[in-house]
């Protein structure tokens, strides 16, 4: 075996001496090769280092794992960095997916809580829940659209396609643009909820995925009508986004109004768990429902809990 | 009669010429055009809000105020994993295709066909794919490691197909030349094929990491959302793309600051171009005799 490689070795070694002699006009050849060399090496050597020094550093620190609502996911985030501070020795990991997901890991152990932007189904009473905050859905049209006020009846039948001009519900005459939301989100679930639809039967020219997605989506088509928090609604439509909230059963869609319970398509930001929650998973979530993170669930327009 | 001909095909010749002149032009322009106007765009949005303190403070308030300290770090780690991963079996499975075997032969050709498919998939079905995989299957979890570990698996048809054209585009010539000289094969290969393939290998690298850095659905699920400082590759890590995507679709009045890291994003990769680039030519100069 060493017989048949050294030939080799010293065939290349020879023949490396001539070519690199025969452009010995390049000085700077061997910097920029050791240069290139010792990047690698030091990174090689960063890599193998990380990888083996860290399943110990790792077995100090207690990770949370939160999955789940991308509605809450911001809010849980933030939440999560001040608790880090008051415990150093746990770290909050906040990752997005869809209240669906943030149920289904919760319940299949892969997260220690989910994040779920609605109540718990029927289907899914063995968890646990716990609202650590308000929200609201809100329809928006365009801040040009004429239309002042939709009747249960006439979203209905928007979203059904029974009705598809403005001008058949005292607005201009124009295509409308329904704007739906993307499978697996507890706004769609709980707008078909409160409307008494199923996904099936609702036709719409545009799905979207998060809540900025549907405001970006109407702020841009004067006729587009679609559905999302409230917060941010409130929120963009103060901030000179072209958007109106449209009132929903004859009750104003603001913030206020999921406060004081009046709005009729509210619902509760939940952190669901597999079981009673114990030790640091249940500091986390008193913590999420306490005094300390109010500021923060005001800071993501929500509504905070009513003490 | 000649000079008849001449005579009635020379306008219509002229116009011919002048419209398709015209076409090309505008075609440029729009073109360009369309880059100016995206880059302003990026620019005077992005530029109000960037400071050594965007580049270097963590985020707050969900992203709206702070920086993007953390988050350009974790892109880097997922990228240096990206590449560590890719290139060299990519290297090896380009040699072994352009080198080793027939490019008719039944082996070479089902390896590119399996690769030009793979190319084609979508990256959501990547990150699909590597949240089964690396994250729960191996045990990896969200974490930077497995963002670019499924990174890897993204950009690798990419760099395999590329370097194998590069590689091939070498003139026959050089390996006669380096046979008749002694050459082992593996000496022509790192003094004369590597060289000459370079321009094209840096070609898809560039390819495989703007691919990569500009990745949002892979990584959502696999490096995750957390926008902490990552102590480790085992930790979950946020990408600027997937922070781009979050401020931009997901946060009331992060508009602000998406576009100040999509400025941040559009400057790294010019950077880490034009970086690949001048080290490709420089090393192609040292290297290749005639040059």
């Amino acid at each position: 075996m060493q017989s048949s490689i050294s030939p080799l070795q010293r065939m290349a070694g020879r023949t490396k001496q001539p070519l690199n002699r025969m452009h010995g006009t390049c000085e700077g050849v061997p910097v920029t090769k050791k240069l290139i060399f010792i990047v690698f090496l030091l990174l090689a050597a960063w890599l193998s280092w990380t990888l083996w020094s860290t399943p110990p550093a790792s077995s100090t620190t207690r990770k949370l794992v939160l999955t789940g609502s991308s509605t809450v996911a911001p809010l849980a985030a933030e939440i999560g960095r001040r608790f880090e501070t008051l415990h150093p020795d746990v770290r909050v990991d906040v990752q997005t997916g869809g209240s669906s997901r943030g149920v289904n890991d919760a319940r299949a152990g892969l997260a220690d809580i989910g994040m779920a932007s609605r109540a718990l189904k029927t289907s899914e009473e063995d968890l646990y829940s716990f609202t650590i905050a308000l929200d609201g859905i809100s329809i928006i049209v365009n801040r040009s659209n004429p239309a002042a006020a939709l009747s249960r009846q006439q979203i209905i039948e928007i979203y059904t396609g029974a009705i598809t001009n403005w001008r058949e519900v005292g607005g201009r005459d124009a295509p409308i643009t329904v704007v739906n939301k993307a499978e697996g989100h507890s706004t769609l679930e709980l707008f078909l909820h409160h409307f008494g639809l199923q996904n099936r039967a609702v036709k719409p020219q545009v799905i979207i995925g998060d809540n900025q997605q549907g405001i970006k989506t109407v702020a841009g088509n004067p006729n587009a009508i679609g559905y999302v928090s409230i917060g941010s609604a409130e929120y963009e439509a103060g901030h000179g986004t072209p958007i109106k909230l449209l009132p929903l059963e004859g009750v104003q869609a603001s913030v206020e109004n999921v406060r004081n319970g009046s709005f009729p398509l509210a619902r509760p930001l939940n952190l669901v768990t597999q079981s009673e929650p114990a030790g640091i998973v249940r500091d986390f979530i008193e913590f999420a429902r306490s005094e300390q993170v109010r500021e923060l669930v005001e800071a993501q327009y929500f509504v905070p809990l009513a003490r | 009669m000649p000079e008849a001909t001449a005579h009635s095909i020379a306008p219509l010749g002229i116009t011919r010429d002048r419209l398709a002149t015209f076409v090309i032009w505008s075609a440029a322009l729009l073109v360009t055009g369309l880059f100016l106007w995206l880059i302003s765009d990026i620019l005077l949005g992005g530029i109000t809000r960037l400071s050594w303190a965007f580049l270097t403070e963590p985020p707050f308030d969900a992203g709206r105020s702070g920086g993007i300290g953390p988050i350009i770090v974790s892109t880097g780690l997922i990228l240096l994993v990206a590449i560590a991963a890719s290139v060299p079996p990519a290297l090896g499975t380009a040699i072994l295709l352009a080198e080793f075997s027939r490019r008719e032969s039944l082996f070479g050709r089902s390896v590119r066909l399996s690769l030009d498919v793979l190319a084609g998939v979508p990256s959501i079905v990547f990150g699909l794919f590597g949240n089964a995989f690396f994250c729960i299957y191996l045990g990896l979890g969200f974490s930077i490691l497995s963002g670019g570990l499924t990174l890897a698996c993204m950009v690798l048809p990419i760099l395999i197909r590329t370097a194998e054209e590069g590689l091939r585009s070498a003139p026959d010539d050089y390996r006669l030349a380096a046979a008749a000289l002694g050459l082992s094969r593996s000496a022509a290969l790192m003094h004369l094929l590597l060289p000459t393939a370079m321009p094209a290998l840096i070609a898809g690298l560039m390819l495989g990491i703007g691919r990569a850095m500009a990745e949002t659905a892979a990584l959502i699920f696999t490096s995750g959302y957390v926008d902490r400082m990552p102590d480790s590759l085992w930790d979950s890590g946020r990408a600027l793309s997937v922070h781009i995507y979050d401020l931009t679709m997901n946060v009331a009045g992060g508009d602000a600051n998406a576009r100040a890291a999509a400025l941040v994003l559009v400057v790294l990769l010019l950077l880490v171009n034009g970086a690949a680039m001048t080290l490709a030519d420089r090393w192609r100069n040292a290297r290749i005799v005639t040059a």
